[in-house]
């Protein structure tokens, strides 16, 4: 299996074509519509020296943009995920869920939670697919 | 414990307790030991009416900025964002909110819009803010939101007509005095349902996907004081002391589910709220024992809890029996204080449970509910149980 550097473009169009062929995924998400950024505080110590933004777009089951992006496009997102590197490659490895992060200030959302609960299932195949990716971490790298 | 192979948990509960009859009369000191000078007093009509307000002001004398009674029963962003600009126009420094769960959070929205500015549509999120916010002391009376003690808020955006949930550890309030005398004249039926507000609190709590062990120890202790004391109170309010001691569990619980969160009776009375106006406590009273019923197997530990909070563990008792006498318990309970026993006696009419629970499956509670539910039926199921 190929091996991807973390918060790259090149990791983020595996990801994309992961849950673009993922009929699971389309079933699950044909209700979500919108988009997520994805904000990495910098953490020079782990290999993050500065803010990493990733713009991703989901539309009832198809993805479209899935981008390494700048501040303004990430703050023009449904949705706005920020927190720490640790928090965010805990979430990626599946060692913390990441309503439970939220609930618990581990990450910080800006938008309707109400939404992003209601769709939790599209919310986790996301996540999982993710999962199921050979990520290299910039601290382990 | 099943909690104890990958236990990992926050748990947060910042809020100073300050308890006893008479106690809102001390709420200028606690301001003053917040270093606070002006108050913005925020309340409804209601509470006005009662005279509960009265007391607090008469403490506060000076330091009342003004009051605010302008909060309907489901407060929204424009009551906070004119709430707000009048306590911003008065010079106050903290917030002072006497009333029920939809004052509280108006309190918990003009506090962020004090220290923050701007409208409140712009704070819809969780988590989002990075600095303590301005200090609010909650004085409530009624004994079941639980709100006194959370992070959370639930404000009407009335352009979309739809609620926002707003989450801010920044935000809980610093200070609740929990004065018995504030509760004393809740008429039973408001009682016993904001009572069973705060049950289902605590064994939502304790079923709960994301319960830990402080949580527990608190909700089981609130299903205690609520066994022991809201029949007393349902009988006879004026007995301060059962009074209390319901406000006390109403508090528990709440720092119970505002850390493990709630399950399915919260997601079905929010729905019931949204298409036949049930009030949320009798919702919650209703349905908690069909919802039980429904968990019992996947949440036998929790609720077997629930049975030794209500002491109906009988030695020997495995966990499923154990759960199995916690609901006919709480059934029984029911009956006792006098709450509602059927969602047919609410004015709830058949054709809206199928709506109901249709809106179910889409709300956020339902995500930390033990057994998981995917099919509408199922919920139609529970709510045809119990209607």
């Amino acid at each position: 299996m190929a091996k991807y550097n973390a918060m790259t473009q090149e990791w983020l169009d595996a990801w994309k074509e992961k849950i673009a062929t993922s009929k699971e995924y389309r079933e699950i998400a044909k209700n979500w519509e919108g988009s997520v950024a994805i904000i990495v505080n910098p953490d020079p110590e782990k290999g993050i020296p500065e803010p990493i933004y990733v713009f991703t777009d989901y539309w009832h089951g198809d993805v479209r943009d899935f981008l390494i992006c700048d501040k303004a496009k990430a703050e023009s997102a449904n949705f706005v995920m920020s927190g720490d590197f640790a928090r965010w490659k805990q979430v990626a490895k599946k060692e913390v869920d990441s309503t439970k992060a939220l609930m618990q200030g581990k990450l910080k959302l800006k938008g309707d939670l109400t939404y992003v609960v209601r769709n939790i299932k599209t919310v986790n195949k996301v996540i999982d697919l993710l999962c199921e990716m050979e990520t290299i971490w910039p601290d382990e790298a | 414990m099943a909690y104890d192979q990958d236990l990992a948990f926050v748990y947060f509960g910042p809020t100073k307790i300050v308890f006893g009859a008479g106690a809102a009369r001390d709420v200028d000191m606690e301001m003053a030991g917040l270093g606070c000078r002006r108050a913005l007093v925020v309340t409804d009509p209601g509470v006005m009416k009662a005279g509960l307000v009265e007391g607090v002001l008469k403490a506060l004398g000076e330091r009342c900025a003004g009051v605010w009674s302008d909060v309907p029963q489901d407060t929204g962003i424009g009551v906070v964002n004119r709430a707000a600009a009048f306590a911003r126009e008065k010079g106050a420094d903290c917030v002072v909110s006497v009333g029920g769960g939809s004052v509280i959070d108006t309190g918990k929205g003009i506090c962020i819009l004090l220290t923050e500015g701007g409208g409140l549509e712009n704070f819809e999120g969780i988590q989002l803010l990075t600095r303590p916010q301005t200090p609010h002391i909650v004085i409530p009376t009624t004994a079941g939101t639980g709100s006194e003690v959370t992070s959370m808020a639930v404000i009407l955006d009335e352009r979309k007509g739809q609620k926002i949930l707003i989450v801010e550890h920044f935000n809980t309030p610093r200070i609740a005095i929990l004065d018995p005398k504030m509760t004393e004249k809740l008429p039973p039926l408001l009682t016993v349902s904001t009572g069973m507000d705060a049950m289902t609190h605590a064994v939502e709590a304790l079923q709960s996907i994301q319960r830990e062990p402080i949580a527990d120890g608190l909700a089981m202790q609130a299903i205690r004081l609520l066994h022991r004391c809201l029949p007393v109170c349902a009988q006879n309010g004026a007995d301060l002391a059962a009074r209390g001691q319901v406000q006390l569990a109403a508090t528990m619980a709440g720092w119970a589910f505002g850390n493990a969160m709630v399950g399915l009776v919260h997601a079905m009375a929010h729905s019931l709220g949204a298409i036949a106006r049930v009030p949320h406590g009798i919702a919650n009273g209703i349905l908690l024992p069909h919802v039980m019923a429904f968990n019992r197997e996947e949440a036998a530990e929790g609720y077997a809890m629930v049975a030794e909070a209500l002491g109906v563990r009988e030695k020997g008792m495995d966990e499923l029996a154990a759960a199995g006498a916690a609901i006919i318990e709480m059934g029984a309970f029911l009956r006792r204080i006098g709450h509602p026993l059927r969602l047919s006696e609410t004015g709830t009419k058949e054709e809206d449970l199928v709506k109901a629970a249709a809106l179910s499956l889409s709300d956020g509670a339902i995500v930390n509910n033990p057994r998981m539910v995917l099919d509408e039926e199922e919920v139609l199921t529970v709510y045809r149980a119990a209607f």
